[in-house]
């Protein structure tokens, strides 16, 4: 009797997992007919990376690897080509009407997802929304924007509220993707978030949250009929799990490759290792204020020295990463090419440095911080450092306390970090050294490079901006406010199956990766 | 009973607001989610901004009594990564955790089950001695590593079961069978004792000298009584699997409660961390108690004033 009853029970169990099962289990398809080439016909492209999109809300996103899909789906005024020129996006030309007013003409005969026309309105609604409204993330990029003035259907001013050189590069970033102003006035953001619409190539399908954004072709493309029938972003936080996705055939690009499995990718039939330089510096911040051991230029010289940053690319990096003595790499408005691919390594120098710094016995002391996913690259950096005569003090913190130290300013001589510019301008990577901004972090302070970087901030002449940024860059090199160590590389795992050249701004524009021929 | 259930769900409400006070506390000394907001080039001023707007700039005990008022209205606060309100985001992640952890308690009975059953009746034998090894083996083996071990051999190397992700049943039979024998290990030794201390009771001996088949006397006598502490440790070990398959969940991109609570703690999303927390105590205090009653209904001797 009871036998039966365990025997019952045991059975209806099964029929619920089997029944939850496939309640959980939306029509994706299985694995296998998610590649590239597939049996069925249908052409999908499948990536994954460690993260998911925060949400399909352009304006209030703050993350590369949202917007690497979000670009699939809305469209900017204008674009970055992967060499960071700008070229038309929804807007054909623009022009310069004052210092403060820029012009912009719409493409014409472009629809929303949903069929609705794309007008000047839309541009007025978006810009406006972002610039205005200072609980969205995107705001402080945009907020310097005063108004958008719709001049007729197809052309629209932005007015912002002194001369901004940047303008340009604020429309062609996360935060400037056209939204279908009539959809969302008509439904609210809600609606809009559960069900967004661009004028992209690609459509949303679906997204199932840490697990897949599904997004499908958009037949009234305005470029024409988009390469792939189904695009597919997978999240897949450990990065084992990804390289194995990638070798079982069921992913044809997977980001985030850890340098250790770069090997075991390349020996695989079928599947490759590219990689790209991305917009991202690894740095040591160092502290000038009065007191404090690296306020003595020589000190600071001889951090530089001391650290082999062709070896550490080499060994930890796993040959990911490009040495520089400048934070503004190619690409970005501003870059000094002399500094770039340059390195400094004296070990015996430095050594020197220390003695005429008045270190003749015990080294200069001094905390190094370091967020928990730079610690090798710091353990290495504190080796290296006190091989030649420093004491250093290793403090190593989990992310969202780093955070929290950097943006209040509290590191102690040093700090590391990899910094990124998804401005594509130098002003990023320098705002930091004005006096104001330096303040409490790395206490800088030079009359000229201060006169420099507040004339850049609004010098619309860009041949004499660029040279300004230029002539900061020597400057800091000799000043040492920061000792850079290298720009970090991307490296992607991929099929065969497709062409893909990966992007210094880590963007996945579907439209530019081919199915190989 | 009825008395004993009502007092029970009672003394839910100051676990529960123990729990809150605990996590609301950790989470907000452990880190500034305006930092991981705002780009690294933002300015004090946006800071200021954001902060003000979030309600951070508010004393400690302020927000922690907005937090409770609006908690009790079902509203934990708005993800900081999402934009969207918590709880619901908590919620909808249920049904991928309740189902992964129900296929490996699935797993683990059935592998759990009859191992136990014959070492006891095998007890001190070699069969006994291999199934006590294995038992060890499989609970000191990490998540992590036989995870990562069965998509190689199983999805790399065989190609045929899904390496990762949520869909169909072929992609709940790795990571459940990953959770399922941890679990089993346990079970395992538990069944053994557990078995062992009823064949040795007067009962058993009775019915043995009765002339009743050995296979009736260990199935129907000793089995039924043997399953009690099992249901207990079935019930404790299956609410630890809602909230603690984490590193399982990890492995195999299972978008589930322990996924998502994973990535609020790195983000610092305050929030989805109070709500997931908040949920996983409540679905631990509610199992406790319905432990116990099925324990009751198994054995009526337990009483319950």
């Amino acid at each position: 009797m009871y036998r039966h009853k365990w025997f019952t029970s045991g059975i209806t169990l099964l029929i619920a997992v089997m029944i939850l099962a496939a309640c959980g289990a939306p029509s994706t398809g299985g694995s296998k007919d998610t590649a590239a080439s597939t049996s069925t016909g249908s052409k999908v492209l499948t990536i994954a990376s460690a993260t998911d999109i925060e949400s399909f809300d352009p304006h209030n996103n703050n993350n590369t690897a949202s917007e690497a899909v979000l670009v699939n789906v809305f469209d900017y005024l204008l674009k970055n080509d992967s060499q960071q020129k700008k070229v038309p996006g929804l807007a054909t030309t623009w022009e310069k009407v004052n210092d403060t007013t820029w012009r912009f003409h719409l493409r014409e005969g472009v629809t929303f997802h949903n069929g609705d026309p794309f007008t000047a309105e839309d541009v007025k609604y978006t810009i406006e929304r972002v610039a205005k409204d200072n609980t969205l993330k995107q705001n402080s990029y945009f907020k310097n924007i005063k108004e958008v003035k719709v001049v007729d259907e197809h052309t629209a001013d932005i007015i912002t509220d002194g001369p901004d050189p940047l303008l340009l590069n604020r429309l062609s970033k996360m935060g400037a993707g056209i939204v279908p102003s009539k959809y969302i006035e008509k439904n609210g953001i809600e609606a809009f978030l559960k069900n967004p619409i661009g004028t992209g190539p690609y459509k949303f399908s679906q997204w199932m949250k840490d697990d897949r954004v599904v997004l499908v072709k958009n037949d009234k493309y305005y470029e024409g009929q988009p390469k792939w029938d189904q695009v597919v972003f997978r999240s897949i936080p450990e990065a084992s799990t990804r390289v194995s996705e990638l070798l079982a055939g069921s992913i044809d690009i997977a980001s985030g490759i850890p340098s250790t499995d770069i090997e075991r990718i390349q020996g695989e039939e079928g599947k490759k290792i590219v990689k790209a330089p991305i917009q991202r510096v690894l740095q040591l911040i160092l502290r000038q204020s009065q007191g404090s051991v690296t306020a003595d230029s020589k000190v600071r010289e001889a951090i530089d020295l001391a650290i082999d940053k062709k070896g550490i690319v080499d060994s930890i990096a796993g040959g990911a990463g490009i040495v520089t003595r400048t934070s503004v790499t190619p690409g970005n408005f501003g870059a000094d090419p002399s500094l770039y691919e340059k390195t400094l390594y004296d070990p015996t120098k430095a050594k020197e440095l220390l003695k005429q710094a008045g270190y003749t016995g015990e080294g200069p002391a001094l905390t190094l911080s370091v967020s928990s996913i730079y610690k090798e690259y710091a353990e290495v950096v504190a080796a290296m450092l006190n091989k030649e005569g420093f004491n250093i003090k290793l403090d190593v913190l989990e992310p969202s306390a780093f955070s929290e130290r950097y943006s209040s300013k509290s590191f102690k001589e040093m700090f590391m970090i990899g910094i990124g510019n998804s401005l594509f301008d130098a002003s990023n990577n320098y705002n930091r050294y004005l006096l104001e901004e330096a303040k409490g972090e790395t206490d800088y302070n030079n009359p000229k490079v201060e006169k420099l970087l507040q004339h850049a901030l609004t010098n619309l002449d860009t041949a004499s901006r660029e040279k300004e940024y230029q002539q900061v860059q020597q400057i800091l090199a000799e000043d040492r406010p920061a000792v850079y160590l290298f720009q970090m590389e991307g490296i992607y795992g991929t099929s065969n199956g497709v062409d893909f050249q990966p992007r210094s701004d880590e963007m996945f524009y579907a439209e530019d990766i081919a199915p190989a021929k | 009973m009825k008395t004993y259930i009502a007092k029970s769900l009672l003394q839910v409400i100051p676990v529960l607001l123990i729990v809150s006070l605990i996590v609301f506390i950790l989470v907000r000394v452990t880190g500034d989610p305006v930092a991981l907001m705002l780009p690294e080039t933002a300015t004090a001023e946006d800071r200021a901004v954001l902060t003000q707007a979030l309600g951070l700039d508010q004393p400690l005990y302020a927000q922690y009594i907005k937090f409770i008022g609006s908690a009790l209205q079902g509203d934990f606060g708005t993800s900081f990564r999402y934009g969207e309100s918590a709880l619901p985001l908590v919620l909808e992640r249920l049904p991928a955790s309740f189902e992964l952890a129900v296929a490996a308690m699935i797993f683990a009975i059935i592998i759990a089950v009859p191992l136990g059953v014959i070492s006891a009746v095998k007890r001190n034998t070699f069969t006994d001695l291999i199934i006590s090894s294995l038992s060890v083996v499989g609970k000191a083996m990490p998540n992590f590593w036989m995870g990562i071990m069965l998509i190689l051999l199983f999805s790399v190397m065989l190609g045929m079961l899904p390496v990762s992700g949520r869909g169909g049943m072929e992609h709940l039979i790795l990571p459940a069978f990953t959770l399922g024998v941890g679990l089993s290990a346990q079970m395992t030794r538990l069944i053994r004792s557990s078995m062992l201390d009823i064949l040795n009771q007067d009962y058993i001996r009775t019915a043995r000298s009765k002339g009743i088949l050995e296979i009736v006397v260990i199935g129907k006598h000793a089995f039924r009584n043997g399953l009690i502490p099992v249901v207990t440790i079935m019930s404790l070990q299956f609410t630890s699997l809602i909230g603690g398959t984490l590193i399982t969940e990890t492995v195999f991109a299972w978008p589930g409660l322990g996924q998502l609570l994973v990535v609020a703690v790195n983000t610092h999303d305050m929030a989805i961390v109070q709500a997931a927390v908040f949920v996983i105590a409540f679905i631990v205090v509610i199992s406790n108690i319905l432990t116990d009653v099925v324990y009751r209904l198994f054995d009526p001797r337990i009483k319950y004033s």
